[in-house]
Order: C-alpha cells, then structure tokens, then sequence
C-alpha cells in the first residue's frame, strides 16, 4: 500500500501529537496509525502518558500541537463529526451511581443519532448485564461497571473503540470473557480498537500490534504474532554434567556464541542457528560430555519490554 | 433542535432521579402552608382573598427567598457534580460541542427554576381557594404573573451566578456557599452601601424588579429600565465566563 492509501484507509491518525503542562512535555510528538479491524495495544509503563494520549483524542484534553484524525476529520476541528465514530472509556467507567443500568445507558442512546431500543440491548446481552439493567449503578461491582462502560461505548456503532486499562478491576475469568469479545468485535464488526495497559502479557494474547511509548515519547512498535524468521540465531539452553569442558566443546563448533553459563543449574547457553544444534550434540557426544536436557529459551515480550523502556523506571 | 431537547431531557431526569428532588417542593410546600397559618392566626376579620394571598405568596419576602435557596442547591451540582462523579467524561466525549452541553444544562436549571414557582403559584392558589375568601380584586391575576415574572428574574440572576460558580470551582459544596452567601448578604450590602451612587450599579441593588412597582427605587434616580440592563449585563457576564470556562478546560 502506498503513504497515500494507507491515509485514506486509516481509521485513525496520530500526528505529532503533543501535550505540554507547565512546561513539560506529558506526551511528545506522538504519531501512530490504526487501521480497520486492527486491535493496537497503547503500551508503557505507569505515567508514560497513556492516558493523556487518550485524553487528548477524545477531546477531553487540548493538544499543545499536532491532530488526531479519525475517518479523516480532525478531533481539533471537527470534533462533533471525528468523535461520532469513537466509543470510549478513560480510566474508570463512571457513571450516575443513582439511576440503574438501563437508564444510565438510555441517557447516552439520546445524545447519539439512530440508536434504536434494540441495538441498546444488542450491546447489553453482548456484555452479559441483561438481568442488572434495573439494579441502581450504585450496587454494581467494579467489573459490572466496566462492562457497562464498554457498552456504553459500543452503543452508538462506531469504527474505533478507545480503552484505558479495560481489564482493570476484572477477575481472570472476566479479563479472558472481556479479551473474548473484543477480538470478536474487531474481527466481526471490523472495529478498530486501541487498548491502554502496561500489563505486556494482557497485550500478547489480545492485540495485533503494540505502540510501545515512555516518558510521553513514541519508542518503538511491534506487529505480534509474526512467525519467527528461520535464519534467525535462537538461544537454547543445555544441561550437562561438566560445564567448563561442555564450553570448550560448544566454542569449538563454528558460528556457535556461548552467552551465559548458569553454574546453579549447570546450564549453557548458547546462541546458534536451527541446523547447528545437532552439530553442537554431536561434539559434546565426542567429548563425553552428558546431556540431560535441550530447551529452547524464548526472550518474551516482556523482556523486550522492560529492555525498551529500561525497568521499572516511573517516568 | 430535536438533539437538544434530548439533552435538556437528559438533564432533568438526571436532576429529578435524585431522591433530593421531591424536598425541593416539599420545603415550599411547609413555607406556603406556615405563611398561610400565620396569617390566619393574626389576621383576625382582615382576611385577605384568595388571589391577594397567593400575591403575598408569590412575593420576594414570600416565598422568593427560599425558592431562590433551592435552586441554587439544585444548579450548584448541576456541572460541578459531573466532574466530582466523573461522568463529565462520558458526557463530552459524544457528538455534541460543549458548549451545547453548557447550554442544556442551563436551560435546564431555568426549566427547574420556573417549575419551583409555578408550583408555588398552584399550591398558594388552591390553599387559599380552600381557606380563604374567592371574591377578587382589580387586576389581581395580572399581580400574580408580574409578582412571578419578577420572581423568575431575581431567581435567575442567583441561578446564573451560582452556575458560573459551578463551572469555575467544580464543587458543589463550596458553590452552594457562593450562592447563599451572595443571597444573604444582599439584603445588608444593599442598606450599608446604598448611600454611595455608585452602588447602584452593583447587582444586588438591581435584582428584584418588583420594587418600582411597590417601595419605588432604593437609590434616588434608578429606573426600571435602568435595573433591567445592569441586570441583563450581569447575567451575560457570568454566562460568558461559564462559557469560555467551560470550552476551554482539560478534563483531567
Ligand atoms: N493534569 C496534569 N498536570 C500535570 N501533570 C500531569 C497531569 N496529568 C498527567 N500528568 C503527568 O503526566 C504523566 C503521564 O500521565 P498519564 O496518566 O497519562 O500516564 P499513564 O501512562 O496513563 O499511566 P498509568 O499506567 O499509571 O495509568 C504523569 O507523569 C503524570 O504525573
Ligand atoms: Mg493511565
């Protein structure tokens, strides 16, 4: 696709965007694209700017500089047309704690053109609440309220969903049911749907890609679930009786790079490509050198992660 | 237009979902009922007509003050309560400006303002009808529209104030004491600065208009039209500070 098709194909757009308070840059020339039916996964440590990002796109928040676009119209000055085609949460879903489900959602039916009674409830038997709709939000627990919110957001039909943390306050059966259906929303309704977490693991099993930012700035981006190339070096780890002379052995075979020796666990690893692994058997067999177990040590993400952003750093 | 009827809809039901809401009329509901005790209880054969009570009524020094009370109470949480529950964010983030939002919340305070008299005025008449004696006077129910055209006109000014407040401090709380503050100081700032010309372009000597009809001007020189513009400017004053406040502020 070329620059320009991808232009007119993105559902939204990030351009440059920045937010400065007092004289410190929250977000920093921020600019990333969200295509249709793709679930982007918004990813940094607590305080990277997230949710200000998210602010700022929904309007809530005025950019210091840049625009966001969706389907085209600019959030700075078209707003009312840009923010038809988004439903959102940010931060915690909060609603009028004394009305009940129902009429909390029937408020937002009315600020929205063409939401018929059926669609409001398509979107709550979608979020399972259809027996709380007449309990007062008041006695909703935090994940009812959270299912709530992403009916509230899904209501009004638009092609970009924004969450801030959706799994928040989820028990696990909830956070995977939740994971369920808004893979099925994306890949059924073809909606876009941009995920906040600094949760990586949450981000693995959900999203397409992730934007990887820290301290307000962009740092890098990961299309997931890409089959690893196979002329890439792997990394295996090998435990073996003696580790000095299975060193020396393994050194000998070429293109082979020891990185590590775990003395506790009596442990090698090397760094080598697929076909010289039985090369490596093969010469630690010659030297007598006893071999108890081959596994393959996959760096996760998450160390990928925690690599890019440099720890736990609170920026 | 039809969108903002809705969003004034919108409004009132998240007002009138309150369980506070019925009080608002109840409280005016006991002040009629004991206004109207106390004057039958002192007014021995001078009983007054039904239509000239429900004028007593309809009154400032009737039941003008806690009326006025009340809705400020009730415009206070109007927008501060959306930024203190956090439903402000689900509320700007729909297809609507803002400042259409601001403006269906105004609209419905006025709406509310005008119900609490219109209720004052229903409840004083058919009180008194049961009580009181049914032969009218001149021109009486024309009195009673005024007395509650000018009752609207000073409730409002207060409502505007209190809304403006609402905006800029986003607490209900302190915004409820802004407003009553404002209501009771207005009675002593008006005697104590009354004496100074340019006290009269002060809003507290220009929010109840009833008084050229009755007393006659507080200051030597002040007119009903007068009154009426250093009010109305007023009134557009605070609304363009909610306004602008209101557009232009970080959700955060
Ligand atoms: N209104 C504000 N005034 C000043 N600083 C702010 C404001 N809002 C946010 N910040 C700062 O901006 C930074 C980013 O905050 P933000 O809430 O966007 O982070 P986040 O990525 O959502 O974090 P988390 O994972 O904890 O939710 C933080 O350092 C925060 O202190
Ligand atoms: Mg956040």
């Amino acid at each position: 696709m070329s620059a320009y098709q991808n232009q007119q194909h993105a559902v939204m757009q990030l351009r440059n965007v920045t937010k400065l308070i007092s004289g410190k840059k929250i977000v920093d020339q921020l600019s990333f694209d969200v295509y249709p039916g793709e679930i982007v996964g918004l990813l940094g440590p607590n305080g990277a700017g997230k949710t200000t990002t998210i602010r700022m796109i929904v309007g809530l928040m005025d950019m210091s500089e840049g625009d966001v676009f969706i389907q085209g119209k600019s959030i700075r000055s078209d707003f009312t047309k840009a923010i038809r085609n988004i439903g959102a949460i940010i931060e915690n879903p909060e609603f009028y704690p004394y009305m009940t489900g129902y009429d909390n959602l029937k408020q937002y039916q009315r600020m929205s053109e063409g939401v018929t009674e059926e669609r409001l409830k398509t979107v709550t038997e979608l979020v399972g609440l259809q027996d709380a709709m007449n309990k007062k939000v008041r006695a909703y627990s935090l994940g009812m309220r959270q299912r709530l919110g992403i009916a509230q957001a899904l209501l009004h039909n638009p092609s970009l969903l924004i969450l801030d943390e959706p799994t928040n306050g989820l028990d696990p059966a909830g956070i995977r049911e939740m994971r369920e259906y808004l893979k099925r929303i994306a890949n059924e309704a073809g909606i876009s749907i941009l995920v906040s977490s600094h949760l990586l693991a949450e981000m693995e099993l959900m999203c397409s890609r992730v934007v990887v930012i820290q301290e307000g700035k962009y740092v890098t981006h990961r299309t997931l679930g890409e089959p690893v190339l196979q002329e890439q070096n792997i990394s295996i780890s090998i435990r073996v009786d003696d580790l000095d002379r299975a060193r020396k052995a393994a050194a000998n075979v070429e293109q082979v790079e020891v990185v590590q020796m775990l003395v506790e666990s009596n442990e090698l690893v090397l760094s080598l490509m697929d076909e010289q692994i039985p090369q490596v058997v093969a010469k630690l067999g010659s030297e007598q050198v006893q071999i108890y177990r081959i596994t393959e040590t996959k760096q996760s993400l998450e160390d990928e992660f925690l690599k890019w952003t440099g720890g736990n750093r609170i920026a | 237009m039809l969108s903002f009827g809705q969003l004034v809809y919108n409004e009132w039901l998240k007002m009138s979902k309150k369980r506070s809401f019925l009080i608002a009329y109840a409280a005016i509901l006991i002040c009629i009922a004991a206004v109207g005790y106390l004057i039958v209880a002192t007014a021995g054969d001078e009983m007054p007509t039904v239509l000239e009570f429900t004028s007593i009524i309809m009154a400032k020094n009737g039941v003008g003050v806690i009326v006025t009370i009340i809705a400020i109470i009730f415009t206070a949480g109007v927008v501060s309560k959306e930024h203190q529950l956090g439903t402000i964010k689900f509320l700007l983030i729909r297809a609507h400006s803002r400042s259409e939002i601001l403006a269906s919340k105004y609209v419905t305070v006025l709406l509310f303002t005008c119900s609490l008299i219109i209720f004052s005025a229903i409840i004083a008449a058919t009180g008194g009808f049961i009580v009181f004696d049914h032969a009218a006077g001149d021109h009486i129910w024309q009195k009673i529209a005024q007395a509650a055209l000018y009752q609207f006109i000073y409730t409002g000014i207060y409502v505007t104030l209190t809304f403006m407040f609402g905006v800029i401090t986003r607490s209900s709380g302190a915004t409820i004491g802004i407003g009553m503050t404002a209501v009771l100081l207005e009675g002593i700032l008006s005697m104590l600065l009354s004496g100074y010309d340019f006290s009269k372009y002060l809003l507290f000597m220009n929010t109840d208009l009833s008084i050229y009809a009755s007393s006659g001007p507080p200051i030597e020189g002040m007119t009903f039209s007068f009154s009426s513009v250093v009010a109305a400017a007023y009134v557009l004053l605070f609304l363009a500070a909610s306004f602008v406040t209101f557009k232009k502020r970080d959700i955060a």
